[in-house]
């Protein structure tokens, strides 16, 4: 477990601080060294069918793949804990309904719609974000509901009741902070889903736009130049694998923990 | 067991209807599309989409229109490939992609459930270990990564395979393996974890104390619970393979629907585009609606 | 004839020995029984020589002549199976995706006998009591109450004709009015012949059965002998357990004095939805009606689903309460999201689950103080902290425990801990619901002593849902006894004990005994 801690914090420090100190920026085109091989021209990994720097660009990348990464975690971590929060909390109806609209939702193929939204409504970095975020909010809104189900009935909040606590302090007091650690768990894996799906786009054409790059795109481009720069591909296909592998078994173990 | 087809049918065809409706109504709104008056198109598109949609009709009839033809399978014309309808397209991509996924699911659930029954049966041993290592990387990996590094190592370097193109047998062996390792990955997880506490459970003491071999405990009172978990993913599954496949047609060049679908959102055929979103959600509800059976045969508790 | 002898029987798991030079024997047509309470090592020493529960065994086990200790498990199977064996969760002992009948043909032909033809397997149901069985058989497990699937696999159990059937702890997991049922059926068992190695922790049904005891204790034997142990413990393990749990005639418990009334709840009706999308309403409590007065602990006895703890929870203001009136000292109460302070101060509850009654975040002296700091809030956080630890020491728990958290905690601790979150705001009503029902029984003997001694110090009126009437007559006045959402029958504690009216207390009685 502290591996992949260690691992995420090198790998997020390195895409925030190195690009700083390499002489390459990310899209600026070497001339002299196209498709150049590693340790040669100054470059550390060599450079892309177009000639810019691999190891700027990977690194680039991945601070973008975070940062889109983080923001949608974020809005499915808002969306689903308010909706399963609510559904759970209010129980019988509001919750069958609440819960009905997420099953049918679940059955969608939400990157679909994802990508049909963007097609209709153009691509905005904004709604990668929320596009993105709106994929994996259903999952979050299930486990939070079923943890404040579970919760709302447990004999410790009917004591709470019968001491004459509120409603309002139950919910803040006793419910929130045992919901929190599982929703962090999840939170956390959430994160790598939603790194894969903003690849996907990315590699599809339909994410990140150039300038700007993502892991996404870098590996697009790696795998079309990869018979004569298989680098290109391999390395940011390899930060990529690293990240998503390291947030999997980190929230993994969290929850896992959590459970007992 | 009628129950739960009725159950289901009852939340899915209403929510198809919903994606059917909502289509229509994305694509009015969508700014530049052909329905908006100030997109330029030329006079044979123009007759082709009046003709098709009645764009001189009331709103709510050519919504009614446009649900009743989806119904029949009239997704209407494309706007890109001039020539043919929509359901023309559809109709020429869907077996390739279908073959595909269903090969990629049949060998993602042997693959699975294979590797967790030697994993769980022998938990915490080395082969257990190197397994579950082996399905979590799995699971990590996306499909274009696979792809183009087992295009890498088996048609570049190896020159054993195909690189790229649908001509007969050999060259789907690597699409299909591409797409189903993920899927293999977190089946594996789940069978394992299934069979892990299906072997713990109290009935499985009573068959053991009962003095049954092992291997017929396993068969005949582990495997059913043990299954349970990777039927409720079968859903996610179907959906995860339809995500893979796009990528998985890209970059093998395969004329499957995914290509079509990429196509046409990068060039803006709306028609298209939602054709095959429809198709999709409507292949999610029906594989749905058989996990669901599914899980009724494997758990006769849920059938009330 | 002896079927079974164990000597000098040893069981560790991981280095740790946890039984030590167990001995004991089973005859043919004779039970013998090992008593202890929960982590005694009874089930190890009774399981762990067959292969069926963690942990090494090692000394002697001899089965039909033949050593069990040092096989492994591919020579220990099929020595087994000429054994029957009935574990303690019938609601899981059988596999949920096969048919009744399947199960005993299996059960049946496992040792490579015949495969019998329905009538057969008819037959078998037949003879441990389960009705219609022709339709049993092929039926899913789901579809039989826990009574009924324990019967199943008692039959199951016996149906390849062993010798030796190995119960552990079959009742437990059952409502006491079966307990009686299942061990007659066991009993019948032995009178044709079968010896019967029995584990329970409940002393009052082994002495009805068993020919021979065994007392076990911290994994030693503490005593042994005919079941005169019970009337004459010698050791000081077999007195606590009979002192643990109470019986039914006992010496009559001096009870506190009683006052004036205070609460009285006149024709309360609490309905569920039904489940499934038809709809419709269940009735839990069906227009009951009762009266506590100031100091007098009133019990409302029944069977599982009789509504006990739905009328209790009613009354409390703590569950739904869809019609009847609650008045306190003459005032009507509120309905539940209109009950105020003064209110909530007067009534407070202990619950059934200890560890689930406790907030895992929470340590302990916050969720003991918490009451007060809704109920009196003119006090400050410090003289929170001193009552809190006052209702500590009154519930006997050394006040280094205030810091810590309910994982930390067994569950006696943690009923405690509930408990003196219930009385630290002084109610005059403490209402328990079935507060010893999941505690080991002599951690929950424990309990009910510091019950009684609470209830003699402070006076508070109870009101207490139990299952088990013995427990009802060691601490309260009255009995009411309910059935099916009403109260059935009603009076003073002795008298309805010693001569019941109505079936269902008959049968509690009867149970009890």
């Amino acid at each position: 477990m502290r591996i992949a801690g260690w691992t995420i914090i090198a790998v997020a420090l390195a895409a925030l601080l190195l690009p700083l100190l390499l002489p390459w920026n990310y899209d600026q085109i070497d001339w002299s060294g196209v498709r150049a091989a590693p340790f040669s021209h100054g470059h550390l990994l060599g450079t892309d069918s177009v000639g810019r720097d691999l190891l700027a660009r990977t690194l680039i990348g991945t601070r973008v793949t975070l940062m889109v990464a983080g923001a949608a975690a974020a809005v499915a971590l808002l969306l689903g804990t308010l909706w399963g929060a609510i559904a759970g909390w209010a129980g019988g109806r509001v919750d069958e309904a609440m819960m009905r609209i997420v099953d049918a939702l679940y059955a969608l193929p939400f990157m679909f719609v994802v990508i049909l939204l963007m097609v209709v409504f153009g691509r905005s970095i904004v709604l990668v974000f929320l596009g993105i975020g709106a994929v994996e909010w259903l999952t979050m809104a299930r486990v939070v509901r079923g943890q404040v189900l579970a919760l709302r009935h447990r004999p410790f909040v009917l004591a709470a009741e019968a001491a004459g606590a509120p409603p309002a302090a139950i919910l803040l007091r006793h419910i929130l902070p045992n919901v929190a650690g599982v929703a962090l768990a999840y939170l956390l894996l959430t994160v790598p889903q939603v790194v894969m799906v903003e690849s996907f786009l990315s590699f599809l054409g339909l994410g990140v736009q150039e300038p700007l790059t993502s892991l996404g795109i870098l590996v697009h481009d790696g795998a079309e130049d990869m018979d004569v720069a298989p680098l290109a591909l391999l390395v940011p296909g390899a930060v990529l694998v690293g990240l998503i592998l390291a947030m999997t078994s980190l929230g993994e173990r969290l929850r896992d923990r959590l459970a007992r | 067991m009628s129950a739960i087809l009725i159950r289901r049918l009852a939340t899915a065809v209403p929510t198809l209807l919903v994606v059917i409706l909502l289509s229509f109504v994305l694509m009015r709104a969508a700014p530049g599309s052909p329905f908006d008056g100030e997109r330029p198109l030329d006079p044979a598109t123009r007759a082709a989409f009046s003709a098709a949609y009645g764009l001189d009709k009331p709103l709510p009839v050519q919504a009614a229109r446009y649900v009743g033809g989806v119904l029949r399978g009239d997704f209407g014309p494309s706007l890109v490939y001039k020539d043919f309808t929509v359901g023309a397209l559809i109709a020429q991509g869907l077996p390739v992609s279908l073959t595909l996924g269903g090969l990629a699911l049949v060998l993602a659930l042997a693959l699975g459930i294979g590797g967790a029954t030697i994993a769980g049966t022998h938990a915490g041993g080395i082969a257990d270990r190197a397994i579950m290592t082996a399905a979590t990387l799995l699971t990590a990996i996306p499909s274009f990564v696979t792809g183009p590094a087992l295009v890498l190592v088996f048609a570049l370097w190896l020159q054993l395979l195909p690189v790229s193109g649908l001509d007969g047998t050999r060259s789907l062996v690597l699409p299909v393996v591409a797409l189903a390792l993920p899927v293999s990955g977190a089946i594996a997880r789940l069978a394992r974890a299934g069979l892990v506490v299906a072997l713990a459970q109290d009935h499985v003491l009573t068959a053991r104390a009962r003095g049954l071999p092992p291997r017929m405990i396993l068969w005949r009172h582990a495997l059913r619970p043990a299954l349970l978990p990777v039927v409720s993913y079968l859903g996610p599954a179907a959906a995860g393979l339809l995500t893979g496949a796009v990528v998985i047609e890209t970059v093998f060049g395969l004329p499957g629907l995914g290509r079509y679908f990429v196509q046409g959102a990068l060039n803006r055929d709306y028609p298209l585009v939602l054709g095959v979103v429809i198709l999709y959600a409507a292949l999610i509800l029906l594989f749905n609606l058989i996990a669901d059976l599914a899980y009724g045969w494997l758990d006769p508790r849920v059938r009330g | 004839m002896t079927l079974y002898t164990v000597e000098r029987l040893g069981v560790a798991t991981g280095g740790v020995a946890l039984v030590h030079d167990v001995a004991f024997a089973v005859e043919r047509g004779r039970c013998t029984a090992l008593v202890g309470a929960s982590g005694s090592g009874k089930s190890l020493s009774c399981l762990a020589p067959f292969g069926l529960s963690a942990g090494v065994a090692s000394g002697s086990a001899r089965f039909e002549g033949r050593e069990l200790i040092g096989r492994d498990e591919v020579d220990l199977r099929p020595i087994r199976a000429r054994a029957g064996f009935v574990f303690q969760h019938p609601l899981t002992a059988l596999t949920p995706h096969l048919q009744i009948g399947a199960q005993l043909t299996e059960a049946a032909t496992a040792l490579g006998g015949a495969r019998p033809d329905r009538r057969a397997l008819a037959a078998m149901l037949d003879r441990v009591g389960i009705s219609s069985p022709e339709a049993k058989l092929d039926a899913y497990p789901h579809r039989l109450s826990g009574g009924e699937r324990q019967r199943v696999l008692i039959a199951a159990a016996t149906a390849h004709g062993p010798r030796l059937l190995v119960a552990d702890e079959p009742t437990s997991a059952l409502d006491a009015s079966l307990r009686h049922a299942i061990m007659d059926v066991l009993a019948r068992l032995r009178d044709d012949g079968l010896g019967l190695l029995l584990v329970s922790h409940d002393l009052a049904l082994v002495a009805r059965y068993a020919d021979q005891l065994v007392v076990i204790e911290n994994g030693r034997v503490a005593e042994a002998g005919g079941v005169a142990v019970i009337a004459n413990p010698a050791s000081a393990a077999a007195r606590a357990l009979v002192a643990a749990s109470p019986k039914l005639d006992d010496p009559a418990p001096l009870l506190p004095p009683v006052g004036g009334s205070l609460l009285e709840a006149r024709d309360i009706r609490v309905a569920f939805r039904a489940p499934g999308w038809r709809g419709g309403r269940i009735a839990a409590v069906d227009g009951a009606s009762l009266e506590v007065r100031q100091g007098e602990a009133l019990a409302i006895v029944g069977g599982s689903g009789s509504g006990k703890s739905t009328l209790a929870r009613a009354i409390g203001r703590i569950g739904p309460c869809d019609a009847g009136s609650v008045t306190w000292r003459g005032v009507a109460l509120p309905p539940r999201h209109a009950m105020r302070r003064e209110h909530r101060a007067a009534m407070q509850a202990v619950f059934q689950d200890p560890i689930a009654s406790l907030d895992p975040q929470w340590s302990v002296i916050e969720s003991v103080a918490e009451p007060l700091r809704y109920l009196m809030p003119e006090l400050g956080a410090g003289e929170r902290r001193t009552r809190a630890l006052m209702a500590l020491e009154a519930v006997e728990l050394d006040p280094a425990f205030a810091d810590r958290r309910p994982a930390q905690l067994s569950g006696g601790q943690a009923q405690r801990v509930a408990i003196a979150r219930a009385l630290v705001a002084r109610p005059e009503l403490l209402i328990l619901d079935e507060a010893t029902s999941a505690l080991d029984v002599l951690v929950a003997g424990r309990i009910l002593a510091l019950l009684e001694t609470l209830q003699r110090e402070r006076g508070v009126a109870i009101l207490l849902i139990t299952h088990d009437i013995a427990v009802a007559r060691r601490l309260c006045h009255r009995i009411a006894v309910m059935e099916a959402g009403r109260i059935v029958e009603e009076g003073p504690s002795a008298a309805l004990v010693a001569t019941p009216r109505s079936a269902a207390a008959e049968a509690l009685v009867t149970a009890s005994r």
